[in-house]
């Protein structure tokens, strides 16, 4: 090879670049895109941000399914309805994350709790606020609680969490 | 589940492993590590020889930004796959399921010789540990648990608190299986953790997700481990001493996402997926039969679930289990001797191959002699996947059968 074709020289090389920094790009958001025109079960985001926990049944079956669905698991049918579910509930197991904080979840500062609710008719995964590890014991109660939902997309979004009943934020 | 009686028996005949741990290496200078790691430990076959390849690795598009990989594995190791290839995902245990496969399409009499490669770069640098872990939370429903900022440790933490809960199964016990396991890893020389610990160091260790500390939890691991799989046939050309596929089973609730697991304390699916594959191998009593087990110990607490699925003990008493000594390597089964997960690291594609690759060294009387079973004859590897919704359990022997 000659000098010229290794720029290897005095020759000025050319140069490409690459960002130092993205914006958090949409595929890497936990958080789903919840309108009609993403998601067929926009409903369940709707009553949620109407302020009412909801999922699925199965007109055919009867069979409450969480999380939501658009055909029954249980027997086939796409012939669902939303019913209402309890707001209050009891946890029924929990842990609290002290590192390796998923990215994508900013809102998330450790330390945070992350239990098992079981609310009766559903037993869900979701995080308890305004709560330590050490203050928590299995069995104790818990309230739903909407929180809505800032970036990376325009639109409005809500989720729930929960937070202890006798807890200070109430 | 019924076994066609024209299955063919196959073998694994041996194979190699990389270096694991946090290793300055791409995904392809693994795969190429692994690959000629294991080519070296089986002279008697070459990549001219593989007519099936598959490749266990549960991340390469995020840990690697590739996919397609199973191609670029026989690019990078020479190998025209003349019958069957394809890269198998089932997070923990893609490894496994690779095994599963290769296993298949012998006893199928769809080719002879198969290489098994589990591949898995994860360590991105420590500033990126939070891609790194995004990625692993996603192995449950992302949408309404993964959101919740549920990764692995808070997950199996549950876990721990329930069995303690239920069964009354103590830290100290929990303890006792990171100790035993990662000082297992001591003697083994790929191992990520190779240092002895005591049951008090892993209370003394950060509380990562309470109640498990940092000792409770395998590591983010960085490793190749290849395995070559052959027909009865082919195999007695190159070896006396293979590990014979005697079972192999798998069960799959319905149901991957945390309102639809029925127990958080106990895996339903691994007393199936064992009972499937100890009913292939002719196993009636696991304690007695089995004399070496590589577990799927991802976190402490699910090593003593899986003693009581697997049939070592009843459901509850895995915690004295490990008390008692009995899955000590002079003990009634001998547990995870190359340091489980716990001590060995867990690069996810290519645990369920170390595994395997430990029990057939262990036939062969091939192991650092601080780890050696005692003539073990019949080993067994076990992994869980995802939320613990699928389990996969293999029987291995030193004869056919
Ligand atoms: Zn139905």
């Amino acid at each position: 090879m000659t000098d010229a074709d290794t720029n290897g020289g005095n020759t000025e090389r050319e140069r490409v670049s690459v960002p130092d920094e993205v914006e958090l790009p949409r595929l890497l958001d936990f958080y789903e895109l919840q309108t009609e025109d993403q998601t067929q079960i926009h409903e369940f985001y709707e009553n949620l941000r109407d302020g009412q926990l909801t999922t699925t049944q199965c007109t055919d079956c009867e069979a409450i399914h969480f999380p939501p669905r658009i055909v029954c698991p249980k027997c086939t049918s796409d012939d669902l309805e939303y019913v209402d579910l309890p707001h209050e509930g009891e946890l029924f197991a929990f842990s609290e994350v002290r590192g390796g904080l998923p990215m994508g979840l900013s809102e998330h500062d450790v330390p945070y709790v992350v239990g098992v609710v079981d609310l009766g008719p559903v037993r869900l995964s979701g995080r308890v606020d305004d709560a330590a590890y050490s203050d928590l014991e299995i069995g104790d109660p818990v309230s739903l609680k909407i929180v809505e939902i800032d970036g990376p997309t325009d639109e409005e979004r809500v989720f729930y969490r929960f937070e202890p009943q006798d807890g200070d934020s109430r | 589940m019924i076994v066609a009686a024209s299955a063919r028996n196959v073998a694994i005949v041996g194979g190699g492993t990389s270096e694991w741990g946090e290793r300055d290496a791409t995904w392809k200078d693994l795969a190429q590590e692994g690959g000629k790691a294991t080519f070296d430990a089986v002279p008697g076959v070459g990549p001219d020889d593989i007519e099936g390849l598959f490749v266990g690795t549960v991340q390469p598009e995020r840990f690697a930004y590739q996919s397609h990989v199973a191609p670029m594995v026989a690019e990078l190791l020479g190998i025209e796959v003349t019958e069957m290839t394809a890269r198998t995902e089932l997070a923990c245990a893609s490894g496994q399921a690779a095994l599963r496969y290769a296993w298949l399409a012998i006893a199928a009499g769809q080719l002879d010789t198969a290489l098994v490669l589990g591949v898995e770069k994860m360590n991105l640098g420590r500033e990126h540990m939070p891609e790194m872990q995004a990625s692993m939370a996603n192995v449950l429903d992302r949408e309404f648990d993964g959101v919740n900022g549920l990764s692995a440790p808070p997950f199996f933490a549950w876990y721990a608190q329930r069995h303690m809960h239920e069964h009354g199964t103590t830290r100290e016990q929990l303890s006792l299986v990171a100790a035993k396991n990662k000082s297992h890893a001591a003697n083994t020389d790929f191992a990520q953790y190779r240092s002895e610990i005591d049951p008090e160091d892993v209370t003394e260790s950060p509380k990562i997700a309470p109640p498990l500390h940092l000792y409770d939890c395998s590591g983010i691991t960085d490793g190749a481990t290849g395995v070559i799989l052959m027909s009865e046939e082919k195999a007695r050309e190159v070896t006396d001493t293979a590990a014979w596929i005697t079972g192999s089973g798998q069960s799959s609730m319905a149901g991957n996402s945390i309102n639809n697991l029925p127990s958080f304390s106990g895996w339903p699916q691994a007393r199936k997926a064992s009972q499937n594959a100890y009913e292939q191998a002719g196993i009636e009593d696991p304690l007695e039969e089995i004399d070496i087990a590589e577990v799927h110990d991802c976190f402490s607490i699910s090593e003593i679930i899986e003693y009581e699925e697997l049939g070592f003990c009843e459901r509850g008493e895995g915690g004295q289990f490990i008390e008692d000594g009995r899955s000590q390597i002079d003990g009634d089964v001998a547990v995870n001797t190359r340091g489980g997960l716990l001590g060995c690291g867990h690069p996810l594609g290519a645990t369920g191959v170390s595994q395997a690759l430990e029990v057939t060294r262990q036939f062969n009387g091939d192991v650092e002699s601080d780890r050696q079973v005692d003539d073990p004859t019949t080993g067994l590897i076990h992994n869980l996947s995802g939320s613990g919704s699928v389990h996969s359990v293999m029987v291995l022997d030193r004869d056919p059968q």
